[in-house]
């Protein structure tokens, strides 16, 4: 289901790529080795080729340890395997020096969704080398995630005006998404796709993206084709395969969506993906198979939990729908704590409308929809926010727009609005 | 809390490298298959860890069960080639464990040994199809055969211990191997492999990789002293009881509340020894039979509360025994007050002003049971452990040793205690301190038991 969270991943996974980009080199868009056509038939994954020559690299003793970095997080993010963050990290040191180090370190250190961590590295990287385009791009991440949206869009102001390529495109893609103009999102991120090119990798990435913002602007055929682009690129890529499951449930095919989602819970049980399986198995009406997607995400915050680092909004809106509402408020508090942007706002106002708060709710809500975001999830929490406050009108008024806005990829959610507005 | 404190000390037996858990959780389901060609057999044996996250599906699921899949997804998928033609693997051992990891989730670990039969192969060809897509590490190792002598094009060397660390070398990549070639030709079962890339062998991803596991094998195999293991077992208890939260608070006040002898700080040392060790059993025993929908840690605070309201019980009834006596008391020597400093000299235990509260044996064991059933998660990580490595026996064994090496240390204390009050009532202290000692420990009994149901509230709750 969460297609603003899946974009917000997405996007923290193009900053890394973006600055993988950039320290290959400064020629627009040098990013990934030119192999002809991006779509060509051979299946080999660049990016584990790309590891494998830097590894020696190393080994011989040349300093291109942010470029090994970089293309670990890459490989995690195409497998889904932490371990290569856990080899960035360890490549990287404990102390990095120097722009491209620092650089490096604030991309994993935005992957592991701490974002002020990020931001200090970043603006360190930046303060190393300034003028380097490098750390732009995470340092643009950074101060969205933490709901710093003028700064972020002044700072990403400044880097396209010095160097247009992928990673820009990709943010200014985002900015305008939170912003409400989901065809000018859409539309910077076919530049992205556009940018990304021959580097299959990025090539998935960006088409993933663009598909969810089609898809949310109603336009099957164009999400569709895009996933396919994204699935040719890089096989089983998991956004792309998650949203392939949201365009079958928003097609009105509910067992295709639900076959899909079993199969990639069955290979990568993200959080959101066994969320969005279990709300799947919720709305066909079997609550045994939802407990069970859901029993993989209590154990992964239980792991989160051990390690201190629950602080993530997904986590406290999962437990606001299907947990402990005093738990998620916690959630939601500390969410809003590490990372003070709408999704966070969204996260904590859910929360607290779910544990019978609804006026607080209301407000928070408010302040996650303040830049105009057209969220269908977070649209659907603040109208029922409304409606519990007996804000009638709001909440149906708001109800409507998420429904129009995309909601249908989430048939249980969709299903309780229609039921709401009767 | 306790949950912190579980972390705290899985964390302490646990490799280093388990360092905070990533976001993207624990997914992997990692195998490796050991392949050895014999003149008439070739041998695999197959090793599969599930992570925590990928053991969550299998809860609730028997370990026969859990086997079965395993089993199948075997048969299906790991495919051996003698000459060309496919010959069939027989499963000649199943074997099923589930360590635990972080977070006290289990893990999965299932070992099968399988066996074809064959007469004087010269090409082997081993597949592994097995849970493709799933991210792990996939190796295949070649072993020596009987009568042969073999060329394999895969190491000869498992970096990862049979799946139980593995290595974070940050210049080469998780294993992943998925074939392997082995040329055969008769001989007197030497190996010639391809060279491992010798990865260092960091200490892995905490599961099963610390020494205590190890320990746990190697004394079960007959290589270690078994009564060696004892013997640290025994040592660790009597260090750990040092540690917060074992009750020598509660032990030593109630001593001191009821004027207790030498013998009875022994047998609560020894009551202390057999509640601890049945209270893990039967955590241990609960925890087993409950992983596939409960948590064991989950049922700590439990166990906590439950012990917590017991020393509460205990320190009120003390106290209020102590109030009558002391009320009693106060009647018939309400000449002394004022005088304190006169008396002082000619105080002696035997001869005590202050009339010794009786020790029932009620109480004693109470008492016994508070300090002993408060859930020590150490011994708990013991006793899964050992299951998780197979070997019970070794590991209820380590429990009471363990719990006896706790008690020793919560007897010297007790005993220390009562010598210390013999010692304190010979000295010239005023006498009304003395006489306000064992009301003191009563007291602070109950404040011990109001923390501890306090703090085991919240994680009931």
């Amino acid at each position: 289901m969460r297609a603003r969270r899946l974009t917000a991943v997405a996007l923290a996974f193009v900053a890394a790529l973006a600055v993988f980009a950039a320290t290959r080199g400064d020629g627009p868009a040098a990013a990934g080795p030119p192999t002809g056509l991006a779509l060509d038939a051979r299946p080999a994954d660049s990016t584990a080729e790309e590891v494998r020559r830097l590894q020696a690299a190393v080994r011989r003793g040349e300093p291109r340890e942010a470029e090994l970095a970089a293309a670990y997080a890459q490989r995690a993010r195409e497998t889904g395997d932490p371990s290569f963050y856990a080899r960035a990290e360890a490549v990287l040191g404990p102390n990095p020096a120097g722009a491209p180090a620092l650089t490096e370190a604030a991309a994993l250190a935005a992957a592991r969704h701490d974002f002020r961590g990020a931001l200090g590295l970043a603006r360190r990287a930046r303060a190393a080398a300034p003028d380097a385009n490098a750390a732009f791009p995470v340092l643009v991440d950074a101060l969205v995630e933490l709901g710093r949206y003028d700064a972020a869009e002044r700072t990403l102001q400044r880097m396209i005006g010095r160097h247009p390529d992928l990673g820009g495109y990709a943010r200014i893609s985002y900015l305008r998404e939170l912003h409400g103009d989901l065809g000018g999102a859409a539309a910077a991120m076919a530049r992205a796709v556009a940018a990304a090119g021959s580097a299959r990798s990025f090539a998935a990435d960006t088409n993933a993206l663009l598909g969810e913002l089609e898809l949310r602007r109603g336009r099957e055929t164009a999400a569709g084709r895009a996933f396919r682009l994204a699935l040719a690129a890089v096989p089983g890529h998991p956004a792309a395969s998650a949203a392939m499951a949201r365009l079958a449930a928003a097609t009105g095919r509910q067992d295709v969506a639900i076959a899909r989602w079993r199969r990639l819970v069955a290979r990568m049980p993200l959080p959101e993906y066994a969320i969005a399986l279990g709300e799947a198995e919720l709305a066909a009406g079997r609550s045994g198979a939802a407990e069970r997607a859901f029993a993989l995400v209590r154990a992964q915050e239980a792991i989160l939990r051990d390690a201190g680092v629950d602080v993530d909004a997904e986590l406290a809106v999962f437990e606001a729908s299907h947990g402990s509402a005093r738990r998620a408020v916690t959630l939601g508090r500390r969410a809003w704590a590490s990372a003070p942007s709408v999704r966070s706002a969204d996260a904590l106002g859910w929360a607290l409308t779910r544990a019978g708060r609804p006026e607080t709710g209301l407000r928070w809500a408010h302040r996650a929809l303040r830049l105009g975001w057209r969220d269908p999830l977070a649209l659907h929490h603040a109208g029922f926010a409304a409606l519990a406050a007996g804000e009638r009108a709001e909440g149906e008024r708001l109800l409507r727009a998420a429904l129009r806005d995309g909601l249908a990829i989430n048939p249980l959610l969709a299903a309780e609005a229609r039921e709401a507005l009767r | 809390m306790r949950r912190a404190l579980l972390i705290a000390v899985v964390a302490a037996l646990l490799a280093p490298a388990a360092a905070a858990a990533h976001p993207l959780g624990d997914y992997s389901v990692n195998h490796l298959a050991e392949i050895g060609v014999s003149s008439d057999r070739v041998d695999v044996r197959y090793t599969l860890d599930r992570a925590e996250i990928a053991s969550v599906p299998l809860r609730g699921q028997s370990d026969a069960e859990v086997l079965a899949g395993v089993e199948d997804e075997v048969a299906d998928r790991l495919v051996l080639e003698a000459d060309d033609r496919r010959v069939l693997l027989a499963v000649t051992g199943a074997r099923l464990t589930r360590p635990p990891g972080r977070a006290g989730l289990p893990t999965t670990r299932a070992e099968l040994t399988l066996r074809a039969r064959v007469t004087d192969p010269s090409r082997v060809v081993l597949r592994d199809g097995t849970y493709r897509g799933r991210i792990g590490w996939k190796a295949i190792v070649a072993q020596p055969g009987e009568g042969t002598a073999v060329v394999a094009d895969v190491p000869a060397t498992d970096p990862t211990g049979g799946l139980r660390r593995y290595p974070a070398d940050r210049l080469s990549s998780p294993a992943d191997v998925r074939a392997a070639t082995l040329r055969v030709e008769p001989g007197d079962g030497t190996l010639e492999a391809r060279g491992s890339d010798a990865a260092p062998v960091a200490s892995g991803d905490g599961r099963g990789g610390d020494p205590l596991t190890d320990a746990f094998s190697d004394a079960a195999a007959g290589k270690g002293a078994l009564l060696l293991l004892l013997a640290l077992a025994f040592g660790w208890g009597a260090l750990h009881a040092l540690s917060p939260g074992h009750g020598k608070a509660m032990v030593a006040a109630y001593l001191v509340g009821t004027r207790g002898t030498p013998r009875h700080a022994i047998a609560l040392g020894g009551i202390v020894t057999v509640t601890h060790t049945a209270g893990v059993f039967a955590l241990g025993a609960v925890a087993l039979a409950l992983s596939a929908t409960v948590l064991p840690e989950d049922l700590l605070p439990w166990l906590e509360l439950t012990s917590g309201l017991l020393v509460l019980g205990v320190g009120a009834a003390v106290l209020r025994r102590h109030l009558r006596h002391r009320s009693a008391h106060r009647h018939g020597h309400h000449h002394h007050h004022g005088h304190d400093h006169d008396h002082g000299h000619d105080h002696d235990p035997g001869h005590s002003h202050v009339p010794p509260e009786r020790i029932t044996s009620r109480g004693l064991l109470a008492m016994g049971a508070a300090a002993g059933l408060i859930p020590c998660p150490s011994a708990l990580v013991v006793l899964l452990a050992a299951v998780a490595q197979g070997e019970i026996a070794l590991g209820l064994a380590m429990i009471v040793a363990f719990s006896a090496g706790l008690a020793a240390t919560l007897t010297g204390l007790g005993l220390a205690v009562v010598l210390a009050g013999r010692a304190i009532g010979r000295l010239p202290v005023p006498r009304g301190v003395v006489a306000a000692l064992p009301a003191l420990s009563a007291v602070a009994i109950v404040g011990v038991g109001c923390m501890l149901t306090l703090r085991a509230v919240p994680h009931v709750a």
